[in-house]
């Protein structure tokens, strides 16, 4: 089986989750290594391609935004897909300021870009950067997954870095569920802890994490996992005893979903009110 | 981590200085619209301050730009600063040419003097 891009973003296309995506590709490009310049403008081309998206696929409607990332040799291929009416040239707007400056931007900043798809077809803008040392080989990409409103979809292929993205995307929807400082802290405590959960454990083999906030709470949901896993993970999530001593502690509601299939999610929520 | 700010201050009491700190893209586009538009109120002159922005996008370039149209129909002199030019927000001023026609200055303090000067002049 084919483990896919090292990671998957899904958000809903809306303006203030660009920021979210751009967050999760800047921990991509910092742990294989790049320049701090390769990453700002991959913080550059991620947000003009996904504002692209916000502004043009769905006209006002909801949609999902998907991002990839994938390592190729000496390459990172960035993907940034909708399933929107299609690219098409469209007049600027100058009363709104519009400067149509986001493909010649995504074109000056990478080593490499396409787009494709159509009418009725959805979007997909690929860009490459360059990165140093040569590595593992390209891997297929597979179709998108579903999105839920108001949460970040991650999916990891098993050796990508978790640890670092998961905690970026958490850090900045826990400050838009309002979380205090500690308990925005204990949030990335919670994600660290999770990050390392064995692709093995999950029912595709990859590592699967939904972020979401909803009126102050957060949610960390991992899955779909095999049977038994939540099991598993709560007995290895142990906390130093001065933390609190378990996960349990730290989180304010802990629920293992079971799916008809045999599957399991692993729900940790997170709210003020502890 | 919380989306970008924006402030609006007079530190020499009249001439307002609109400044971004942290990332604007798109979503923080009509906070910065709300401050020009109090600053342009006001007719004493704007400096869009862009030294403590971490990243900014091509809609906030935009908005910028029109602040600039903005401040010139209203006959008001207007500069931009960016202090210790680095990092995202002068590579896309750069790359876009944006560096040579916008009246940049490296500092608040000469963006102010300019504009106190009632001149566009950059440096």
């Amino acid at each position: 089986m084919s483990e896919g891009p090292e990671l998957r973003i899904t958000v809903p296309a809306r303006a203030e989750n660009v920021a979210v995506v751009r967050r999760a590709v800047t921990g991509v490009g910092d742990a294989m290594g790049l320049a701090a310049e390769a990453v700002g403008d991959l913080q550059t081309i991620v947000t003009e391609a996904a504002m692209n998206v916000v502004v043009h696929a769905y006209n006002g409607d909801d949609g999902p935004l998907e991002v990839t990332a994938s390592r190729t040799g000496h390459e990172l291929e960035i993907a940034i897909r909708d399933q929107g009416s299609g690219f098409r040239p469209r007049p600027a707007s100058p009363e709104r300021g519009e400067l149509r400056l986001g493909l010649p931007l995504i074109a000056a900043l990478s080593d490499g870009f396409e787009i494709r798809g159509g009418p009725g077809e959805g979007t997909e803008v690929r860009v490459r950067k360059l990165i140093a040392p040569p590595d593992e080989e390209a891997e297929e990409i597979e179709s998108a997954p579903a999105v839920a409103a108001d949460a970040a979809a991650l999916s990891f292929a098993h050796e990508a870095p978790v640890a670092p993205v998961l905690s970026r995307v958490i850090g900045i929807l826990a400050a838009r569920a309002d979380l205090s400082i500690d308990r925005l802290s204990d949030s990335q405590l919670l994600g660290d802890l999770v990050s390392v959960t064995p692709a093995g454990e999950f029912t595709d083999g990859r590592v699967d994490i939904e972020v979401s906030e909803e009126a102050g709470q957060l949610a960390i949901s991992v899955g779909p996992l095999v049977a038994g896993a939540s099991e598993r993970l709560l007995e290895e999530m142990e906390l130093p005893e001065q933390l609190g001593g378990s996960l349990q502690g730290l989180a304010s509601e802990v629920k293992v979903e079971e799916s008809a299939d045999g599957s399991e999610r692993l729900r940790i929520e997170i709210d003020d009110a502890r | 981590m919380q989306p970008g700010e924006v402030t609006l201050e007079r530190p020499n009491g009249s001439i307002a200085v609109v400044s971004l700190r942290g990332e604007h893209d798109l979503s923080t586009v009509p906070s910065v619209r709300e401050k020009v538009d109090e600053a342009i109120g006001d007719g004493a002159g704007l400096v869009v301050d862009l030294s403590s922005a971490e990243f900014i996008d091509s809609s906030i370039l935009g908005a910028v730009i029109e602040a600039g149209r903005r401040s010139e129909a209203g006959g008001l002199a207007f500069a931009v600063a960016l202090e210790n030019p680095a990092g995202p927000v002068e590579r896309v001023l750069e790359v876009t040419g944006l560096a040579e026609s916008m009246p940049i200055h490296e500092s608040a303090e000469a963006a102010i003097a300019a504009v106190a000067a009632g001149g566009e002049a950059g440096g």
